[in-house]
């Protein structure tokens, strides 16, 4: 009784930073209505330029947070420029074959670069724990969980009430909008595309602590936020959350008690379960979706 | 007049093809032409749905499956190969089925993404049935030669075996094409609203479509293996080799189309193999960052693949070929 | 005179919006009937209810007294329910060949195919321009290769949505007689159009929807006459209608 509790609250940890990952997704995926197969690979930069800011200036990982993130949010814009901007009207799969190309680049340059080795970050604190009621939690991954649903709250607020956030909403729930709005629509993208990046960079830096990167880190990412944003529905904030809570459960506990080498197995299975069922998302409205081929 | 020509250059082709042994002793010339071929059949199956603009990143699933149902006939019970030929293309064909699930229910991207989920789900089946597949450690082909056992002493047989199942699958894939298969899955990848409200079962035919595929990847598999004696779950379900490879030279040679997999067969194979021996040597991964910006080159410049470049010259072709069918 | 198609109470929401709302109306075997309305009316919506692109939330749809509210689309086609889309887009095929594509449901062989796609070229006039691709053609051609793709799968009732639409009148008086020429071909015709002029001349009876509903129906003079219809069109609040 005890493990199943315990492997229910690491899940849940865990599944934060997933929601994490995932809302950079769903902003990007609703906004400028492309599926980015290179996202998981934006968690795996961020990864390594938390790896090197503390292997080369000894910075801790929660500090670099400081440089990674607006570094992220430029490679996001960045990428959005050059990659997306020039194919914003081709067919849904010339954008796909784009991001497939723009992930083979980063992984293979990453291998390149830094070889195929795990690399960690030493920190005391990456393995300490507390004890709460019998449940050992880990202090890095409660961390990570907080700081995940602070940033997550400060987003769903700048989506609701700045006008900018209204803007990028209006986009989402309504794509058509996005036509009428001309060139400062291009700004958007890029603003959703930068934020997107950083989220999903908050995700990889909170991982640091008690997780290694190698150059292939980022492709069940990828795949874990596509079945968080098709649970938690497009545009959806709270949904994307709960999905991500959901994803981080099943893994921990599948992972226990089937086996660990078929805990990704069984969300791949959940992914396939998810698409198929609720196409659109268990929450979410889906309108317009059919621009990326979801419908 | 045309077509004549064409006769006399496809036969001077076709034969200097079948001679290339005969004059090419050195093993690694004939390593290159042999999968180049494999390549060529591989791309030209996966381009199969494609025709209907469905788009997989997970052949490695059809693949490995095959690639194991024979392996594992042969390795574990001692049966001949030329059975597990039809046990890997129906095990191969069962995940088509599978897959056929998300694929009928799911347009563009979605199906992308379930393809690579569900190789990736294999993959690790694979590592994890110990019993069946010796898990990451893999499987042995023992050198037996014989036919009964496709194990040769030279390279030669796999040459021509290679090149035959090249053109099977071309002349295959040029059949569906022009069928009304072929027909049905060209309007589903132009409009698919269209082609169902004209009566077409586009859901039937994507599925189709994804069987022959599917059933023709097993099937190479099976050769595949044996031309290289191992197989170990990494390789067999490689996204790289088996997903990523065929996808790469589909789309840079033309998706969609038959003779596009060709192309971009012959292009990338070498140039993969160069990149890989020559360079890879110093750097492993050089390759797939070029692929990457030949791939970020063909969407921005060339979206049809270099075959559309081609255009002028195959249309003539075809208004040649189609005069001679109407005679 | 005997009813083709018999629709019943037919509706279609979309989050909470009827885009189509509880509509009720038959066709005639051999009628032409136009179907007229402001933007945003639902009149696109209610073609894709009856093609089967859409399902609806309640309702019933009959053809020739069958079911085909649960059919799916190709099965209505099989049916004999035919139709053509706004904005046309012809596969990427020459012209022959997108009229072939719904034919290779009934004949199997290529040959065949062709001689019968060669026929309804000649009946829309494009015969000349069977070895084209559609992307070369005329917007007026191209929405005849919609009308021809149309009547490729031999259909009983055949909705034309706005063949006329973005036609100049030398191109439209070169279109219309199409219409009437199908139906004296034996095909009962649906369709939807702005052109007043053009629907007034050549349809029997007309249907008027507004907001999702049917506000009217009767002979194009009935119709004109009608106070509702007349609110519907200059937006004013409408009266009790």
């Amino acid at each position: 009784m005890e493990l199943i509790v315990q492997v229910c609250v690491s899940g849940l940890l865990l599944g934060g930073i997933y929601a994490l990952i995932s809302i950079g997704l769903n902003l990007i995926f609703g906004v400028v209505r492309i599926i980015n197969f290179a996202h998981g690979e934006m968690v795996m930069v961020a990864m390594y330029l938390t790896f090197w800011l503390n292997y080369f200036f000894g910075m801790d990982p929660y500090v670099a947070t400081i440089i990674v993130l607006p570094v992220m949010f430029l490679f996001g814009v960045l990428i959005q420029r050059v990659i997306v901007q020039p194919i914003q009207s081709s067919s849904a799969n010339m954008k796909i074959f784009a991001t497939v190309a723009l992930s083979l680049i980063l992984q293979n340059v990453a291998l390149i670069v830094c070889k195929g080795n795990f690399r960690t970050v030493q920190v005391p604190y990456g393995m300490s724990t507390f004890e709460l009621a019998g449940i050992f939690i880990s202090v890095p991954r409660l961390v990570a969980f907080f700081a995940a649903l602070g940033s997550i709250t400060l987003l769903y607020y700048f989506l609701k009430y700045s006008y900018t956030g209204k803007a990028l909403r209006a986009i989402v729930e309504d794509h058509t909008i996005a036509r009428l709005m001309g060139v400062k629509v291009q700004r958007l993208y890029l603003l959703a595309f930068g934020i997107g990046c950083a989220f999903s960079a908050l995700g990889g830096v909170l991982l640091m602590p008690f997780s290694s990167v190698y150059p292939t880190v980022g492709i069940p990412f990828t795949l874990i936020a596509f079945i968080v944003v098709v649970l938690g529905g497009l545009g959806s904030m709270g949904g994307t959350f709960l999905a991500g809570l959901f994803i981080g459960v099943v893994e921990a506990v599948g992972g226990t008690y089937v086996s660990p080498a078929l805990k990704e197995a069984i969300y791949f299975g959940i992914f396939i379960i998810a698409i198929l069922i609720r196409p659109q998302g268990i929450f979410g409205k889906g309108k317009g979706s059919e621009e990326v081929g979801l419908k | 007049m045309r077509t004549n020509k064409i006769i006399v250059a496809a036969a001077i082709l076709a034969l200097g093809l079948l001679a290339v042994p005969l004059y090419f002793t050195s093993t690694f010339i004939l390593h290159m032409f042999t999968l180049v071929f494999f390549y060529i059949a591989l791309t030209a199956a996966w381009n199969i749905p494609a025709f209907g603009g469905k788009f997989s990143l997970g052949h490695a699933a059809f693949f490995g499956l095959g690639a194991y149902a024979a392996s594992i006939l042969y390795v574990k019970y001692g049966i001949s190969p030329l059975i597990g030929i039809f046990a890997g293309t129906v095990c191969a064909m069962l995940g088509g089925v599978i897959l056929s699930f998300p694929l009928i229910r799911l347009k563009g991207p979605f199906f992308t993404l379930a393809s690579i989920a569900f190789a990736e789900v294999l993959r690790m089946v694979a590592i994890d049935w110990r019993s069946m597949t010796n898990g990451s450690v893999g499987l042995n082909i023992p050198f037996k030669p014989g036919w009964l056992n496709l194990t040769f002493t030279s390279g030669m047989p796999f040459y021509y075996i290679a090149l035959g199942l090249a053109v099977l699958v071309i002349l295959l894939a040029w059949w569906i094409r022009s069928s009304a298969l072929g027909y049905h899955l060209r309007a589903a990848a132009a409009d698919e609203d269209a082609a169902k409200a004209l009566g077409i079962n586009t859901a039937k035919s994507h599925f189709f479509a994804l069987m022959w595929s599917s059933g023709l990847t097993g099937m190479i598999a099976v050769f595949y293996v044996f031309y290289n004696y191992v197989l170990e779950p990494g390789t067999a379900f490689s996204m790289d080799l088996f997903s990523l490879q065929p996808a790469m030279n589909g789309i840079i040679g033309g998706m969609g189309t038959v003779w596009g997999p060709v192309i971009g067969a012959i292009i990338m194979t070498p140039l993969g193999e160069f990149l890989r021996f020559y360079l890879g040597t110093i750097q492993q991964g050089l390759n797939f960052v070029v692929y990457g910006l030949m791939l970020i080159a063909v969407v921005n410049f060339v979206p049809g693949g270099i075959v559309s470049l081609m255009a002028p010259w195959f249309k003539k072709k075809k208004s040649g070929e189609s005069s001679a069918r109407d005679n | 005179m005997d009813d083709l198609l018999v629709v019943r109470n037919l509706t279609k929401n979309f989050g909470g919006l009827a885009a189509v709302s509880e509509v009720s109306f038959e066709v005639r075997r051999g009628e032409i009937l136009g179907l007229i309305g402001p933007n945003g009316a639902g009149k696109t919506t209610l073609f894709n209810l009856i093609s089967g692109l859409l399902a609806s939330n309640q309702g019933s749809i009959k053809l020739e007294g069958e079911d085909l509210t649960k059919m799916p689309p190709y099965r209505r086609s099989a049916m004999g329910v035919g139709r053509t889309f706004q904005v046309v887009r012809p596969f990427d095929m020459t012209v022959l060949e997108n009229v072939m594509v719904p034919i290779f449901a009934h004949y199997k062989s290529a040959k065949e195919a062709k001689g019968k796609a060669y026929e309804i070229l000649e009946m829309v006039r494009l015969e000349n321009m069977a070895d084209s691709m559609p992307s070369s053609l005329t917007l007026a051609q191209r929405k005849r290769i919609e009308v021809a793709r149309a009547l490729a799968t031999k259909p009983k009732l055949l909705l034309l949505d706005e063949v006329l639409a973005g036609l100049n009148p030398s191109e439209v008086a070169e279109n219309l007689p199409l219409i009437r020429q199908v139906r004296d071909s034996g095909v009962t015709i649906l369709f939807i159009e702005h052109l007043m002029d053009a629907m007034m001349a050549i349809s029997e009876r007309v249907l008027v929807m507004d907001q999702g509903a049917l506000i009217a129906c009767g002979t194009p003079d009935e119709v004109t006459s009608d106070q509702c219809v007349i609110t519907a069109y200059l937006g004013e609040e409408a009266p009790e209608c």
